[in-house]
């Protein structure tokens, strides 16, 4: 929690914190194991079921079709290996940052965003848990602003104690309570 | 005043009127999804009157007692000091509202209300549009009192400071529209384009029937078209007319349009409220509090360029759905067609300290201009050349000439965007053909976003959004320095000064 002692100094328009030069903590690593899990299963389940498309006995397929089955079960095989591996470096490059005063959240590969949320602007929190997040204890901590629902700010893949100290750091925060 | 007091009380029966024309409206919306089907379906329509009649009559009957029946189980009532309105037919809606959470009363009058000269009574909470609450019919008299009552109880609560305040609260007259500025505004609005697109879909059938008039009148069209007692040019005027005459009655169509909307507008201001009075056959009043204000934009088209006008608009909290549909109590307040002293006389007022038409932009980075420029070349040149190869020369050259015309508008757009900076604004212009200019206080923004691609990175390049609570807003194409201290400076205000938002 912040301490209460008043402080003031001037700062110029250089010396300002910056968003850019902070640490940013990456996301739990079974929030990574559990995404490439996820992807890797659903890509053997979309291969499996061109096989089984491939080898049933029932009804006869289509013979264009019957000629391309296997080239398109490789590309699927390929394409979803490709995409999770991916996925992996997509998900090292996530993290978050946590200042005094707001939250960031830095995501992408190709497309790199920073996106910042002060508390002060916080309208209200919530803990989000799936199924399978809640079976490895993972939540999903998300915070909403008055810019509307398209701008949530979301943090994936905490703990789910860090996601209820974080979730509890922003409800006690001076900021909030001022804010009632 | 104190026999309304505890006892449930029905609407006056106007107010069935109210639910059916409702009703009809509720229809009509869920109908657009059906327009289609509708219009595809026409001939079989037109071939069973007698089925569409008597399903019409049905309809008819159904909306009458829908309407009766929401009437019978409407009532109000106030006392100690709430309103509790109870509704709904099968679905039962109880609203129990305490005075002190009332944070305006307003009127709507629709205009079947006029000749009995009742209000729609509603009742504005800070809270979500949910628990707004409409008091459907009451003559004006009854409203009035109710009006007092309300205001009243809120005075009683409130501290001496504030009652000193409402005492001296007057409206003062900020701007309002003649005709001939709402004729200017349905000219240059886009609303002529509308109306044709609506149209499309028709334009066979009317060009066919068109023409078969036109025969009906004794007239050739092919003899005329193949006869050569008419020069060349003579064609070209008679078509010319004839576009002119159709553009004419398209611009009739919008000033009527923009008349009724916007009849008797106006704005005034009474303490931190603004409210906007306009409608020739429903009187519309939207109410703002200045802090609500989240951005001032001066919106101009090509025909306002040329006209010199300008629309302004309040931005309030965003325009989500439920918000929208619960009335007209959010949203954003419009000025159609002001003078641009008239529009900076009304941002000032708002905010005195903004430079909206002073102020310098800086440019955005070329490389805009260039990453879009590179998309259409991808999209449309190897189009081109396919086209070439399957023998289509016609198409190939409409391809590239629709690549130069889309590099033309690339450049244009990168041209308009510009941004700036002073101690307490972000000013944005951005358009087309058009222009667009943007300003809102860097203390109320909601969240910051900094983006940037593989290309961006390249050259040191960044996107900064804004998110503000009418909708993000973004400054594309901008040095990654710069952006940084746009959304450190965002941050560090928003964090330091604690101002409030709303």
């Amino acid at each position: 929690m912040l301490d209460d002692t008043f402080s003031n100094q001037p700062i110029l328009p250089d010396n300002l914190p910056t968003v850019s030069s902070q640490a940013f903590t990456p996301l739990s690593p079974m929030y990574m194991k559990v995404n490439l899990m996820c992807r890797l299963t659903f890509w053997l389940i979309v291969v499996s079921a061109l096989l089984s498309l491939y080898w049933q006995p029932w009804f006869v397929l289509p013979k264009t079709l019957e000629l391309y089955l296997p080239q398109l079960q490789l590309a699927a095989g390929i394409f979803g290996l490709l995409t999770s591996a991916y996925g992996i470096i997509a998900d090292k490059n996530k993290g978050y940052a946590l200042r005094e005063h707001d939250f960031s959240y830095r995501s992408g590969v190709i497309f790199k965003s920073v996106v910042s949320q002060p508390v002060l602007r916080i309208q209200h929190v919530e803990l989000k848990h799936g199924p399978i997040d809640r079976h490895f204890g993972l939540s999903t901590l998300e915070i909403f602003s008055a810019g509307g629902t398209m701008h949530t700010f979301a943090i994936p893949g905490l703990p789910d104690e860090k996601a209820r100290e974080l979730r509890s750091y922003v409800l006690t925060h001076s900021d909030i309570a001022e804010n009632d | 005043m104190t026999n309304y007091q505890g006892q449930w009380l029905k609407l006056s029966p106007v107010a069935i009127i109210y639910f059916a024309v409702q009703f009809v409206k509720d229809v009509g919306n869920n109908l657009i999804y059906l327009l289609p089907a509708i219009l595809v379906g026409y001939n079989q329509f037109s071939e069973n009157g007698l089925a569409i009649i008597s399903g019409l009559a049905a309809l008819l009957l159904f909306v009458a007692i829908s309407a009766l029946l929401k009437f019978y189980f409407y009532q109000y009532r106030l006392t100690d000091g709430r309103v509790q309105i109870h509704s709904g037919v099968f679905q039962k809606n109880h609203i129990d509202l305490p005075f002190e959470r009332i944070q305006n009363v307003r009127f709507e009058q629709p205009i079947f209300y006029r000749p009995s000269n009742h209000v729609c009574m509603l009742l504005d909470t800070a809270g979500s549009s949910k628990l707004e609450a409409k008091i459907i019919a009451l003559s004006k008299g009854v409203a009035e009192s109710l009006k007092q009552e309300v205001l009243s109880h809120k005075t009683e609560q409130a501290s001496s400071a504030e009652t000193e305040s409402t005492e001296t609260e007057q409206e003062q007259l900020l701007n309002s529209r003649s005709v001939q500025d709402l004729v200017i505004h349905g000219l240059a609005s886009n609303r002529i384009w509308i109306v044709l697109g609506a149209l499309a879909p028709f334009f066979n059938s009317l060009s066919e029937k068109f023409i078969a008039g036109i025969e009906n009148l004794g007239v050739d069209v092919d003899a005329l078209m193949a006869s050569s007692q008419y020069a060349f040019w003579q064609y070209v005027l008679f078509f010319l007319s004839i576009a002119f005459v159709v553009i004419a009655f398209m611009a009739l169509i919008s000033i009527l349009g923009s008349v009724i909307t916007f009849y008797d507008f106006k704005l005034t201001r009474s303490n931190d409220r603004y409210i906007r009075r306009n409608g020739f056959f429903t009187r519309h009043e939207v109410v703002m509090k200045l802090s609500r204000l989240q951005m001032i934009v001066y919106q101009q088209n090509w025909l306002d360029r040329i006209l010199q006008r300008i629309n302004l608009k309040f931005e309030q909290l965003g325009a989500s759905l439920d918000r929208q549909s619960a009335g007209t109590s959010g949203g954003k307040i419009m000025v159609p067609s002001v003078t641009l002293s008239e529009a900076d006389d009304l941002a000032s007022d708002a905010w005195p300290e903004n430079k909206l038409s002073a102020i310098n932009y800086h440019p955005v980075s070329k490389r805009l201009a260039i990453r879009n420029t590179l998309i259409a070349f991808w999209l449309l040149i190897p189009l081109a050349i396919a086209f070439i190869y399957f023998d289509q020369a016609e198409l190939s050259v409409a391809t590239g000439g629709l690549f130069i015309l889309t590099t033309g508008l690339v450049i244009l757009s990168w041209k308009r965007w510009g941004y700036a900076m002073d101690e307490q604004f972000i000013y944005i212009r951005k358009g087309l053909i058009g222009v667009n200019y943007r300003c809102f206080p860097i203390h109320k923004v909601q969240q910051t976003q900094l983006h940037q691609s593989w290309f961006m990175r390249r050259f040191q390049l960044c996107s900064v959004r804004l998110v503000l609570a009418c909708g993000g807003q973004t400054l594309p194409f901008i040095k990654r320095a710069t952006g940084e201290k746009y959304i450190d400076t965002c941050l560090y205000q928003v964090e330091a000064l604690r101002k409030s938002w709303m």
